[in-house]
Order: C-alpha cells, then sequence, then structure tokens
C-alpha cells in the first residue's frame, strides 16, 4: 500500500478540495483564506496571464443561502468602483453550480495584524479616513456593509486600504417618488430575511445585535466604524456601554483627545439617531478635529475653546508673544 | 475470512453510482451507513460491511496501540487480528449510539477496552479462535510507524482520526492507480503522481508534460479528472467508515472544506 507523509496527506486534501471551474481559463494555485461564507484561491488567468483571487462559496448545494450570498456579494462588488473597495473581474459557475467570482489579488495584511505598526494618531487617522470614506461611499451607493472590523480592512503593500467581505451588505431600497413603492436596484436583493443577526460581537450595532439586521442602515456602519476607532487606540472590542468607552479611552497611553473621545462615542450611541447618519457625517467632523475645528460631537467649555485656538493659532501666537516680549525688552533697553 | 482488506473495487463502483458527474461533493441518500449493514440479517451483508470496516480501521489501530499502548509489533499485530476477530463474532459494533460519539470514537473506546481485558487475562492470541487472520501488511504498518515517531498523543482522538485519513487516502490512492491501469488510462495516474504525490509540490505543468510528452491542456484535463476521481474514491471509503449518515456528511465537510448552511 502506498504510504502518504503528513505534507502529502495536506496536499492531497487541499488538492481535492478545490473547485472544479468549468472553464480552463482559470487555474487554482492555493488557498489564501477562508471564512464562514466562502473560500479564497490564488489563481492564474491563463488568458491575460496575471494572478488573480477566485472567491467560491462553502454552500454544499448551488441553492445555499450562502451560495446566494456570494452572488449578492460579487454583484455589490460590481456596483462599488472606488480604490478602496477590490475590483470584480470576472464571475461564473462552477461545474456543482455553484458561484464564483474573481478579483483582483491584494498583497497585504489585515488591520488586525496592521495595527501595531500604527503608532502614531496621524498614522491611525489616514487609515480610519480611508475606511470611513470608501463605507460613505457605499452608503451613498445605497449599500450597508454591516461587517466592519479589524479583519475585513485590508492594508496593502503600498498603503492602500481595502474595505472586504460584502457578503453581508445590506442593499437599501430606493423609493420610487411616483408610484410610492419601495424597490431593490438592478435585481439586488436585501442580504437578509428579517429577524436574522449578521456581524461581529463588539463592532455590531445593538439593532443588529437585537437580530434586527434587516432593518440596519447607514448608522449600523457609523457604530462598526466608532468601534474600529476605538479598536484603534484600545486594542480591544467596544463595551456597549457609553461610560465603559469613556474610561477604555481615558486608560490607554497616550490617549485621545477629548473631541475625539467624543467623536467615538458619538459613533458608538446606542440609538442610531443619536450617531451620525452616516459615514460621510463622520468624516466631515474627523475632517474638523483634524483642521483643529470644533467638532459636533464635543461642546466645548470657554477654556478649552481659548486652548485649542491657542494651539491651532500658535505661530500667530508665538509671533504676537515675541514681538512684545522685544516691545518691552526695548523699552528697558532705553 | 471476515473480508478482504481492500475493498477497492466496491468503493469504486459505490463511487461511480453515486453519479459525480457534477463535482459539488455527493450525500448518497440511498445507501445505507455502516451500522445498518452490519445490524442487518443478511450475513454476506453484514461481513462485507465489517470488512470494509477492518479496511479502514486496522492500521490506525495498529499504530494507536504501537504508540499509545506501546506494544510490540507482534502483540500489536495479535491484538488488531484479535480485536477485529472479536468485534465481528461478539457484535461490538451493533452496539454503538450515535447520540453518544463519533463511531471512531467509540471503536477506539471498544479497542482501549478490549486492550486492558487482553491484558488482564494475557490471552490475546487466544481469541478470535476459529476465524480466519485477516491478510494485512502489518510489515509495512510497522515500516511507516517511524514516520509517526514524533506524533503527538496528547490528543488521541485526532491522533485516530488522523490515521484513518491518512489510511483513507492511501486506500483512494491505490485505487486510482488500479483502475487507470485497469481501464488504460495509465498516464492519468502518472500524471497525477508527478504533481500531486511529488515529494515537492512545486512541479510545473510545463515540466511534466514535456516530460511525460503530453500537451499542458493534456495536463490541466488530467489532473482535474485524478483529482475528482481521488475524491470520488476517498468518499467512498469514508463512507463505508461512518456510524451514520449525518456522521458521513460531518466528515466529508470537515474532509473536503465544504460547509452546511450556518
Amino acid at each position: 500500500m502506498t504510504w502518504l507523509s503528513n505534507d502529502l496527506v495536506e496536499r492531497l486534501r487541499d488538492v481535492a478540495s478545490r473547485p472544479e471551474l468549468a472553464s480552463d481559463r482559470y487555474v487554482i494555485l492555493r488557498p489564501i483564506g477562508r471564512g464562514g461564507m466562502g473560500s479564497v484561491y490564488a489563481a492564474r488567468d491563463e488568458q491575460l496571464g496575471r494572478e488573480v483571487a477566485i472567491k467560491v462559496s462553502n454552500a454544499a448545494a448551488p441553492t445555499d443561502d450562502l451560495d446566494q450570498r456570494l452572488r449578492q456579494e460579487a454583484r455589490v462588488l460590481a456596483r462599488l468602483e472606488h480604490p478602496g473597495i477590490v475590483p470584480v473581474h470576472d464571475a461564473g459557475l462552477l461545474e456543482d453550480g455553484r458561484w464564483f467570482y474573481v478579483m483582483k489579488l491584494v498583497r497585504g495584511k489585515t488591520l488586525a495584524d496592521h495595527a501595531a505598526s500604527l503608532e502614531h494618531e496621524a498614522a491611525r487617522l489616514v487609515v480610519f479616513e480611508r475606511v470611513a470614506e470608501t463605507v460613505a461611499f457605499a452608503h451613498v451607493a445605497g449599500i450597508v456593509h454591516r461587517d466592519l472590523k479589524p479583519s475585513n480592512v485590508m492594508v496593502g503593500q503600498f498603503g492602500e486600504v481595502l474595505v472586504l467581505d460584502w457578503g453581508v451588505a445590506r442593499v437599501l431600497a430606493r423609493t420610487d417618488r411616483e408610484s410610492g413603492a419601495d424597490h431593490q436596484p438592478d435585481g439586488l436583493i436585501d442580504g437578509t430575511s428579517g429577524g436574522t443577526r449578521m456581524g461581529t460581537a463588539g463592532f455590531m450595532a445593538p439593532e443588529q445585535a437585537h437580530g434586527d439586521s434587516s432593518n440596519a442602515g447607514p448608522p449600523a456602519d457609523v457604530y462598526a466604524l466608532g468601534a474600529l476607532l476605538f479598536w484603534m487606540w484600545t486594542g480591544s472590542a467596544a463595551p456597549p456601554d457609553l461610560n465603559e468607552v469613556s474610561r477604555s479611552l481615558g486608560a490607554v497611553s497616550p490617549a485621545p483627545s477629548r473631541r475625539l473621545a467624543a467623536i467615538v462615542r458619538k459613533c458608538l450611541s446606542h440609538a442610531p439617531a443619536d450617531r451620525y447618519a452616516t459615514a460621510a457625517e463622520l468624516m466631515d467632523d474627523l475632517a474638523r478635529y483634524r483642521q483643529g475645528s470644533s467638532v459636533s460631537a464635543h461642546r466645548e467649555t470657554t477654556i478649552e475653546r481659548a486652548g485649542r485656538w491657542l494651539v491651532r493659532y500658535q505661530t500667530f501666537v508665538w509671533l504676537v508673544l515675541a514681538y512684545l516680549v522685544m516691545r518691552v525688552a526695548f523699552a528697558f533697553l532705553r | 475470512m471476515i473480508g478482504s482488506a481492500g475493498s477497492a473495487g466496491s468503493a469504486f463502483k459505490v463511487a461511480s453510482r453515486l453519479g459525480y458527474a457534477c463535482a459539488v461533493i455527493p450525500f448518497p441518500a440511498t445507501r445505507r451507513s455502516v451500522i445498518e449493514r452490519i445490524r442487518g440479517a443478511d450475513t454476506e451483508v453484514r461481513r462485507t460491511a465489517f470488512g470494509d470496516l477492518a479496511a479502514g480501521y486496522w492500521r490506525p489501530s495498529y499504530h494507536y496501540l504501537r504508540l499509545h499502548w506501546r506494544l510490540s509489533p507482534e502483540a500489536a499485530e495479535d491484538v488488531v487480528q484479535a480485536f477485529f476477530a472479536v468485534a465481528f463474532e461478539k457484535g461490538y459494533v451493533e452496539r454503538y449510539d450515535p447520540s453518544k460519539a463519533k463511531f471512531r470514537t467509540f471503536l477506539r473506546t471498544c479497542l482501549d477496552r478490549f486492550v486492558q481485558n487482553t491484558q488482564k487475562a494475557e490471552r490475546a492470541e487466544k481469541r478470535g479462535g476459529g476465524v480466519d487472520r485477516l491478510s494485512l501488511d502489518f510489515p509495512g504498518a510497522e515500516q511507516a510507524l517511524a514516520e509517526l515517531a514524533a506524533s503527538d498523543l496528547r490528543d488521541l482522538d485526532r491522533f485516530f482520526r488522523d490515521e484513518m485519513i491518512r489510511a483513507l487516502f492511501e486506500r483512494a490512492v491505490d485505487d486510482l492507480r488500479r483502475t487507470c491501469e485497469e481501464s488504460g488510462k495509465a498516464a492519468l495516474f502518472r500524471v497525477f503522481e508527478r504533481h500531486d504525490l511529488a515529494p515537492s509540490p512545486d512541479v510545473s505543468y510545463a515540466t511534466l508534460a514535456r516530460d511525460l510528452d503530453l500537451t499542458v491542456s493534456q495536463i490541466t484535463n488530467y489532473l482535474h479528472t485524478a483529482r475528482r476521481r481521488f475524491r470520488e474514491l476517498a468518499l467512498g471509503h469514508l463512507h463505508s467508515l461512518c456510524g451514520t449518515e449525518e456522521e458521513f456528511r460531518l466528515e466529508a465537510r470537515e474532509l473536503f472544506g465544504v460547509e452546511a448552511d450556518p
């Protein structure tokens, strides 16, 4: 009888598990990753002579919900042409009828692995703003991601930031003003039925955690973005209690400023109405924060306002002070 | 004779009968589980089912006895022979309750008890009297043991499972070789052997095509077919080693990575 080493057993298991594509355009090279919904493989596109990534659902049959979700994800991605979203090149059926889609092969690290190298606030905010910008773009296109978390953000070799895993994204219904009826655009379906819970604990908005994923709108993504920001400072998932959020942010070193902490708290508000309505609104507040202006999330005291004004115009303040010191010095010398 | 150690032919027939025109991992709906077959009234069916079991589990059992129980090669060989003989005679397997454990865990527990009892009575060699010994390749299993010396034995269930999968794949490879040769498609197995069974996994299709005097397109197609048939054969064998249909589904998904709806 043939003797198989451990390596050979693993290799046979790998090759026998690989999806069988109906055409010979793509040759599967190796598995890259495996999630709850699908598996991703590196493949070679024989026609164009380049490496690509192929995602295949883990469904046992084409009729499974998992397979429908993969199809939905491909169509959502195809709608979202943005530098922060992996482009889809092709889609098709496996020999067994399940869906696959072909996308750009992204080389890099997930934010979960990359975060340690982001020591300074400015570096963290650059990455975060790219994520928020991508999500804001999706919101404008009527799509809610619903599963934002560190492992779904990829930072590429050249600093590019990509938001991955749109498999549980919700396509918002477009209201037809003439008929008054809601309908899904371009044949896209809502990713979930009512009462389904989707997302990841610690990054999931309370309305999602309570099983109301089908009604999770842009504020649900805003919550997840706040949780992501919280995680970038603390390294842990956001607690449900806002007081605990404040305590945790105050305990890290260096702690985020009061205004930034207020932005995080506003994102993590329990009620969707208390959060930023969309990722774009959050971006606006972050931009004001970076410019040293007041932010909508934080009501400043007079002292805070004066301190911020001094910091913002410190060059001018220093010049005036220097001028005054020189005038006083000249007055004494005379 | 309880049954032949290699039931490759029947496994291949099963795989073919299951209709694998599609690559989705098929779950045979009509074939009875090994427990049902063993519990059945037909002696021949019972004997064949037991033969399938013995063929799939004898070597994991032998390695388990050698490494975990630290039995000598001769003692381990005797215990394996005796265990399957007595299990058949006394209907050990028929007592399996799927709600309590996986079938392979149940079988390993039976083996543990059997070793304890035989050690107490010091009569392992006397067990199984009146039943022909199975024709098993113990010297081959002993040679393979050297490779397993570094195995982690803290998780015995995992060790037993890994050994079962190894034996399963080895039987599937042997069956693939045999069926390819019998059907005049030896080139198909050669491609599989050179690419997927080679010590180094980095042989390019172009190199293989040049070496075997085939086109790259033929290499792609042959590999595709060989892998599919290998999987069919492995699944056929796996089916005969699982206690229930549900266990087979779960094991197949775990083995080849296809999940059920979460």
